[in-house]
């Protein structure tokens, strides 16, 4: 046995002694991209684990392992099914964004807009807009129109009040400084309100991509379609295609994570200066 | 020296009175006030929190209106100075734009509300130098390119006081913009101050709570007492100019702020000299 004191010093355990800033940012990073992974490797190894040692039929719950080999055995039929329903999302993403800031900056400007807004956006909220689509795919048939819709729908009402809390509450001293030298209020609007809202915009948009994909997918299961994934699941629990049913399910998620992925990295480009941004 | 400057009166107060309203409950922040203050001058706004000092100030600024009485800021209303750009405001924060660097929060102001006014404009090229002239001359020249989080609190309130002397306004409307400092960044941002005022021809108006800043600044400090608040004593700083480090310790620094002291407890107050 050698003594401890020379086994410790080699050690980069947490005991060891002040770690170097290149060491620490290497952790860092590990931490970063090694602990996302670590949670679904423990969310899909687990599944696997107790779909093979409970002997659960494969048609009640199928392994991960088969659906990924489904997916990867069949790239066209999602990769055309998964284009239609993000297209949907999407378009219904940026509809309800640019709604809610043309809403959201009326409201900032205008208290009277703002107080016959709130009870509408309350409105909104409250209703269970999946009950929509039927109504949706009455008024606008076969088209993409209703997946719009209620994709659009979904995201609007974080948009709306993110946007809204964003742009109102900014610094009164600096609100002062523009106004001293008697900015309009559209300066006011450009190099203090919107880019204080930012943040909030970004934080609603994470939550947002998601359920604007939700929406489109809602917007698919209720009918009117002959495509997307929202569709195609629908189709295969109707004749009992699990593997394209769990495929479609796999697949949706996959744009899921893609899509917020793509909001976050826009996010830290566009926040540096935020304080969200700092490294800890 | 407020004496060899001009002495046209650049604020002129009648009568001023302001009443906030918040649910029901009326406070009458300002009555009677009355005061000139003539162009060029350093004067101090000096009275305890809750006085009505920063009302005052904004009342001068055009950014809020009086319920009673007049003001006016070049014999015209507030608003219009507002319009054409005479004020140079420093509030309590640094109220800097987080998203922009140092050099940007700087440029900013004077990009805003263009064409509207009768300000003199100087050409872009004119404009581009004295910002980075101004950086240098309050230490920030390295921080340029660096945004606000970057910088300490002292630092922030250098680049807020720089940003309001980069409008070049005849009229500096500063609200107690030191009071978050430590006592030795504070120091030294009164001379700071003091240097680029001296190379200008501006009106100060200083809002203040501290007996010794008031004293160290100012040609003249007007004591405010509530409520509600009316100017309760005028008294002129004859000390000399340029005030360097150390003047604090000077028997003339000791006898106006005794004179202050007085004032602001109530005393008739007996302006020195």
């Amino acid at each position: 046995m050698t003594g401890p004191a020379e086994n410790s010093l080699g050690s980069t355990g947490p005991a060891a002694s002040p770690r170097s800033s290149p060491e620490r940012k290497r952790q860092r990073r590990l931490s970063s991209t090694v602990a996302p992974v670590f949670g679904l490797v423990l969310l899909f190894g687990g599944w696997e684990v107790y779909v093979r040692l409970s002997g659960v039929s494969p048609l009640t719950l199928p392994p991960p392992t088969r659906i990924i080999r489904h997916l990867v055995a069949e790239p066209s039929f999602y990769v055309r099914n998964g284009w239609v329903t993000l297209s949907e999302a999407l378009i219904g993403f940026f509809m309800a964004l640019l709604t809610a800031l043309g809403l959201a900056i009326v409201m900032a400007h205008w208290r009277f807009a703002e107080r016959a807004m709130v009870p509408v956006i309350v409105l909104v909220q409250s209703t269970p807009i999946a009950v929509l689509a039927p109504v949706f795919l009455l008024w606008f048939g076969f088209s993409a129109t209703p997946k719009i819709l209620v994709a659009a729908l979904f995201a609007f009402v974080p948009f709306v009040s993110n946007a809204l809390g964003g742009m109102k509450s900014i610094d009164r001293h600096t609100l002062e400084v523009l106004r001293s030298v008697d900015a309009r209020w559209w300066e006011i609007l450009w190099h203090l309100r919107l880019p204080h809202a930012l943040p909030a915009l970004f934080a609603a948009a994470r939550v947002c991509v998601g359920l604007a994909l939700v929406g489109a997918v809602i917007g698919e299961l209720y009918g009117g379609s002959t495509r997307g994934l929202g569709y195609q699941a629908r189709i295969a629990q109707s004749r009992s295609l699990v593997d394209q049913l769990w495929g479609s399910v796999l697949a949706l998620a996959l744009i899921g994570i893609v899509l917020t992925l793509l909001v976050m990295t826009l996010e830290r480009r566009v926040l540096k200066w935020h304080t969200s941004q700092a490294p800890i | 020296m407020g004496t060899d400057r001009a002495a046209t009166v650049e604020v002129r107060a009648r009568g001023l009175g302001k009443t906030f309203d918040s649910d029901g409950r009326r406070t009458e922040v300002l009555a009677g006030v009355d005061f000139e203050i003539e162009a060029g001058e350093f004067v101090s706004l000096l009275g305890p929190s809750g006085c009505g000092k920063s009302t005052l100030l904004r009342l001068i600024g055009g950014l809020i209106m009086p319920d009673a009485g007049e003001i006016t800021v070049a014999g015209q209303a507030p608003q219009v100075g507002r319009r054409s750009k005479r004020f140079g405001l420093v509030p309590q924060t640094p109220a800097l734009l987080p998203w922009r660097t140092v050099r940007q929060n700087l440029t900013l102001l004077p990009r805003l509300n263009r064409g509207r006014g009768d300000a003199p404009r100087g050409d872009a090229a004119r404009k581009a130098i004295d910002v980075d002239r101004l950086l240098d001359s309050v230490g920030l020249a390295d921080f340029a390119h660096a945004l606000p989080a970057e910088l300490s609190g002292g630092m922030q309130q250098r680049v807020s006081l720089a940003r309001a002397f980069a409008l070049r306004p005849p009229i500096l409307l500063m609200d107690e913009p030191f009071a978050a400092l430590d006592e030795i960044t504070r120091s030294h941002m009164r001379f700071l101050l003091l240097d680029l005022w001296v190379d200008t021809n501006a009106t100060v108006v200083f809002v203040t709570h501290s007996i010794e800043e008031a004293v160290l600044l100012s040609d003249r400090v007007m004591v405010l007492t509530n409520r509600p608040g009316h100017i309760s004593a005028d008294v002129t700083i004859d000390l000399p100019r340029p005030r360097r480090h150390g003047i604090e310790d000077d028997d003339g620094f000791h006898r106006h702020t005794a004179a202050l002291r007085a004032a602001l407890n109530g005393a008739t107050a007996t302006p020195i000299s």
